[in-house]
């Protein structure tokens, strides 16, 4: 049982009760991988390719006052392809949930709208409920125009409410980047 | 130690929080650097994709909290209005590797604590919590019960009126602590089921000549895990479900005998079932708490005469609706209205001259606004009316803060 469907599980020693008060570190989870994540996002794509993409400073300032915030000017990415054509570019994100980061990846189609959302890695204690596909359902469709506000077009997870705002705030961040850049024609 | 720098990937609100220490293991830029070259071409490729990693294997950061409300009283009797520094909370957070944390909060309430202050000074959470797989943790020490819908996010910020409701304070003690161990549970679709065992009441504490039990039966027990009498422990059980989104269903058990061997018995049990609903900007809750205490025939029997008996039964519920009126960038007005009804002696057992009556059942409307200056900084602003106690019928400012 798991929310994504796709987590992996990686035992490196099993973990004793006595762990609870041991710090060893004897077990690692991850929710999805990268390339779990690609494949979720894009199935029907037949290759992908790794790409770099850089903001130009103008780029940058240009991102951070519209959203407010700090935009990072080189942006690893994927690129979906199937059969030569483009199907979309995937990013791999992380924002702080409420004291610690959530590793995700946003995929966006070749118009610009989200494919799908995937949390990678899940840090805090509560608002695990980020990684439900009901949840993450809702940004499918959303575009850079969108407003991905919790409390407007993203519902709340009562309980995860930083979690919720800082993933879509993130999602947005990510679809304002591929609309900057498909704009500036890096991106096709 | 050293303040995170200005990072990308880090929401400029969340980032003054966080302090890293750079000790051998790679710090959140390193990591990030690796995982940027994760993606760079040559090394990454659809073939070799599975085996890279999406997160660094472990980590080693401290985590700097708080959380805080100044609130302003003025009730029917201009004379007993108070502005009181209701709380200020620091939080400490480490993660000893990637599975494995410490979660501390330091409370000062009143402002000032000493002999001859009303402040006081407590631990509101000190456990380890650690990940044992995809879909259960543990933890041990002192944490919060998971209870109704404020007792685990109880902070100002997410909570509608200055003051947090009365069902979730005289019913069910919120800011509610135990020590303990704890598992917690998901599991598809949105279920968390946490369970454990904890210390729990202690009976022996109910003070009679106060009216302190009247105010909250359960929080003129507990223990707070200060030398806390363990002969006798609780078990707890709380499920929730999340499974549509903005929608959150659950209920909570508690059940421990609060005798600690000093009386025969004092089995207190205590239950909830809350909802709450919160799909764009209508933010809809309700909850029923309700709360029993065996034995109290026998418990009373030494305190006849006494102005507060120990209840038998003790409940309450309320309904609210909010609404997120206004919105411009960060800023938020949400409006809200509150209902709610609670006794906290429901009925008292038979002393074999008849049962005591029980007390009459407080009725409470709240209406006001939440002001958010930024998703963390709240204004606040309240009446409430009341239908038994009319002197307590006040207005409320207050001013919060949770990051």
């Amino acid at each position: 049982m798991r929310f994504g469907g796709r987590g992996r599980v990686v035992y490196t020693l099993l973990a004793p009760a006595s762990a609870l008060v041991a710090p060893a570190p004897a077990l690692a989870v991850e929710y999805l991988t990268v390339g779990q994540a690609q494949a979720a996002i894009f199935p029907d794509a037949d290759a992908f390719e790794a790409r770099e993409l850089s903001l130009d400073s103008a780029q940058q300032r240009a991102l951070e006052a519209k959203l407010g915030g700090a935009v990072r000017a080189r942006w690893p990415a994927r690129l979906a392809r199937r059969g030569g054509r483009l199907l979309g570019v995937l990013l791999v994100d992380e924002v702080i949930g409420k004291f610690e980061r959530i590793t995700f990846a946003t995929g966006v189609d070749a118009a610009g709208a989200v494919r799908q959302v995937e949390i990678l890695v899940y840090r805090e204690s509560h608002g695990h409920e980020v990684r439900l596909p009901a949840w993450r359902k809702q940004f499918v469709g959303k575009t850079a125009a969108s407003p991905l506000q919790v409390g407007e077009d993203i519902a709340n997870i009562s309980g995860a409410t930083l979690s919720c705002r800082h993933v879509a705030q993130g999602v947005r961040r990510d679809l304002a980047v591929v609309e900057a850049l498909r704009r500036a024609g890096a991106l096709p | 130690m050293r303040a995170l720098g200005k990072d990308p990937d880090v929401p400029p609100t969340t980032q003054a929080n966080r302090v890293h220490r750079a000790l051998s293991r790679p710090s959140l830029a390193t990591r990030l650097c690796a995982l940027a070259l994760a993606f760079a071409p040559g090394l990454a490729s659809a073939a070799t994709a599975d085996a890279q990693k999406s997160a660094p294997a472990s980590e080693s950061s401290t985590v700097i909290t708080s959380y805080g409300e100044i609130n302003y009283n003025r009730p029917a009797d201009p004379a007993e209005a108070r502005i009181d520094l209701r709380r200020f909370v620091l939080g400490l957070q480490h993660r000893f590797d990637e599975k494995t944390k410490l979660v501390t909060e330091l409370e000062v309430e009143h402002a000032v604590s000493s002999a001859g202050d009303k402040g006081e000074v407590e631990i509101e959470q000190a456990y380890i919590e650690r990940q044992f797989g995809e879909h259960w943790a543990g933890r041990a020490g002192l944490f919060l019960v998971p209870f109704g819908l404020l007792n685990e996010n109880h902070e100002p910020t997410a909570y509608y009126g200055v003051e947090r409701n009365f069902v979730e304070t005289a019913i069910i003690p919120t800011t509610w602590r135990e020590g303990g161990v704890q598992a917690v549970f998901t599991f598809d679709p949105g279920f968390t089921l946490q369970a454990g065992v904890s210390t729990g009441f202690d009976i022996n504490k109910w003070d009679a000549t106060s009216i302190e039990g009247r105010a909250s039966p359960l929080a003129s027990i507990h223990q707070e895990l200060q030398l806390a009498r363990a002969r006798d422990l609780a078990g707890f059980g709380a499920l929730n479900w999340r499974g549509i989104p903005g929608l959150q269903l659950g209920g909570a058990l508690f059940v421990g005998n609060a005798a600690q061997g000093q009386t025969g018995s004092a089995v207190v049990a205590l239950w909830d079932v809350h909802a709450r609903y919160n799909p764009g900007r209508l933010d809809l809750s309700a909850l029923y708490a309700r709360g029993t205490i065996s034995n109290t025939a026998a418990l009373n029997a030494p305190l006849a005469g006494n102005p507060t008996l120990i209840p038998e039964a003790f409940d309450g519920w309320y309904v609210q609706a909010a609404y997120r009126l206004w919105t411009q960038g960060d800023m938020a007005l949400a409006p809200f209205a509150r209902y709610e009804q609670f006794n906290t002696g429901r009925s008292y057992a038979d002393l074999g001259s008849g049962a005591p009556a029980g007390l009459p059942t407080e009725r409470v409307v709240t209406a006001g606004l939440n002001y958010y200056v930024t998703p963390e900084v709240v204004v606040k602003a309240d009446v409430q009316r009341f239908h038994e106690d009319t002197s307590r019928n006040r207005f409320d400012l207050g001013l919060g803060w949770s990051f």
